[in-house]
C-alpha cells in the first residue's frame, strides 16, 4: 500500500483503541465527487433509480389523462385539495425537522438530534394517518366524508382516474412507511450514541426523507392540483 | 469542532433551512391560491402550477439535500437523469393529446 493510501485508510479506519473524537467522519476528497462518501453516492444512485419508478407512474398518469376523452366519470368524487395541502405542509415541516436533526448531529448534540428525528417520524406517521383518512375516512375529527374517497365512489379498478390515483399515492405512501421505519432505526442508534462522532448515516436517511418530500411535491401538483 | 461540523458550517445554517421552509410554505400557499382563483385559463394555470412545483422541488434538492454544495459531477449526475423523464413527459403527453384531437 502506498503511503498516501495508507494514510487515507488510517484516517477512515483508525487503529483499534483510537475511537475517540476522530472517528471515520472524513472521506478523502475525490476529484470528481469531492467530499461525498461512497454511501452518499450510492444513496443518490438509488434515489435516481427510485425517481425513474415514480416517473413511470406519473408518465402513465399523464398519458392516460392526456389521451382520455372523459377523465372524471359520473359518481366519482373530486380530490380534497385543502386537506391534502395540509398533508403537504406536514411533510415539508418534517423535512425541516430532518435537516435540524442533521445539524444537531453534526454538532454532536445527541439529545437534540433524537428530538428532531422523533418529530420527523411523527410527521411521517401523521402523513400516513392523513392518507388513510383520505382513502377510508377513519378519523372523523379530521373532517371530510365518513367513508373517505373509497366510500364516495373512487374505487380501484373502476376507472383510469381511480387506478392512477391509488397506485401513485399508495406507492408514495409505501416510501413514507419505509422512511418512518428507516428513521426509527436511526433514532434508536442515535439514542445508543452510535452516531455521536459520525453523522453520515443521519445525512443518508435525510436524503431519503427529502426525496420522499420532493416526490410528493410533484405528485400533489400533477394529481391533485392540475384541473 | 469536528471535521464534519466544519464541512457542514461551510454550506448550510439553521437560518438557511428556516428561510427555505418559509419559501416552501409560501409557494404551497401560492399553488392553492392559483387553483382557487377564478378566471385563470387552464393553460396558464397548468404552466404556473408546474413552475411552482419545479421551484419547490429544486429548493428541496439544492438546500435540504445539499446538492447546491456538491461538485459539478454530482450535480450533473442527478440533473440529467431527472430531466430525461420530464422530456419524455412533454413529448408523450403532447402526442397523446394530439392523437385525441
Amino acid at each position: 500500500m502506498s503511503a498516501p493510501a495508507a494514510a487515507a485508510a488510517e484516517s477512515l479506519h483508525p487503529a483499534h483503541g483510537d475511537h475517540g473524537h476522530h472517528g471515520p467522519i472524513a472521506w478523502p476528497v475525490d476529484e470528481q465527487f469531492g467530499k461525498a462518501t461512497p454511501g452518499k453516492i450510492a444513496m443518490w444512485i438509488f434515489l435516481l433509480s427510485d425517481a425513474f419508478s415514480f416517473s413511470g407512474l406519473l408518465l402513465g398518469y399523464g398519458l392516460l389523462r392526456g389521451g382520455s376523452t372523459q377523465w372524471h366519470h359520473p359518481g366519482e368524487p373530486e380530490l380534497g385539495i385543502n386537506f391534502t395541502a395540509g398533508l403537504t405542509f406536514l411533510l415539508i415541516c418534517s423535512s425541516v425537522s430532518m435537516v435540524m436533526a442533521y445539524s444537531a448531529a453534526v454538532e454532536g448534540n445527541r439529545k437534540k438530534t433524537a428530538q428532531w428525528l422523533f418529530l420527523t417520524i411523527l410527521g411521517g406517521v401523521g402523513f400516513l394517518c392523513g392518507q388513510m383518512h383520505e382513502y377510508f375516512g377513519f378519523l372523523p375529527f379530521l373532517g371530510g366524508g365518513p367513508h373517505g374517497l373509497v366510500g364516495e365512489g373512487l374505487v380501484f379498478g373502476h376507472s383510469d382516474y381511480a387506478n392512477t390515483f391509488y397506485v401513485t399515492t399508495t406507492f408514495h405512501g409505501c416510501h413514507v412507511t419505509a422512511g418512518v421505519i428507516y428513521l426509527s432505526v436511526i433514532l434508536i442508534n442515535t439514542l445508543r450514541g452510535k452516531y455521536d462522532h459520525n453523522p453520515a448515516p443521519i445525512e443518508l436517511v435525510g436524503l431519503f426523507w427529502h426525496f420522499v418530500d420532493l416526490v410528493w411535491i410533484l405528485v400533489f401538483t400533477l394529481i391533485y392540483l392540475i384541473p | 469542532m469536528s471535521e464534519a461540523a466544519a464541512a457542514h458550517e461551510s454550506h448550510a445554517t439553521r437560518k438557511t433551512y428556516v428561510g427555505i421552509f418559509i419559501a416552501l410554505a409560501v409557494l404551497t400557499g401560492l399553488e392553492i391560491a392559483l387553483v382557487k382563483t377564478p378566471g385563470i385559463g387552464k393553460d396558464s394555470m397548468v404552466a404556473g402550477l408546474i413552475f411552482l412545483a419545479v421551484t419547490k422541488a429544486a429548493l428541496v434538492g439544492l438546500y435540504f439535500m445539499h446538492l447546491k454544495w456538491e461538485t459539478k459531477v454530482m450535480k450533473w449526475m442527478v440533473a440529467v437523469p431527472l430531466a430525461t423523464p420530464a422530456l419524455y413527459a412533454v413529448v408523450l403527453i403532447a402526442d397523446a393529446m394530439w392523437r385525441r384531437t
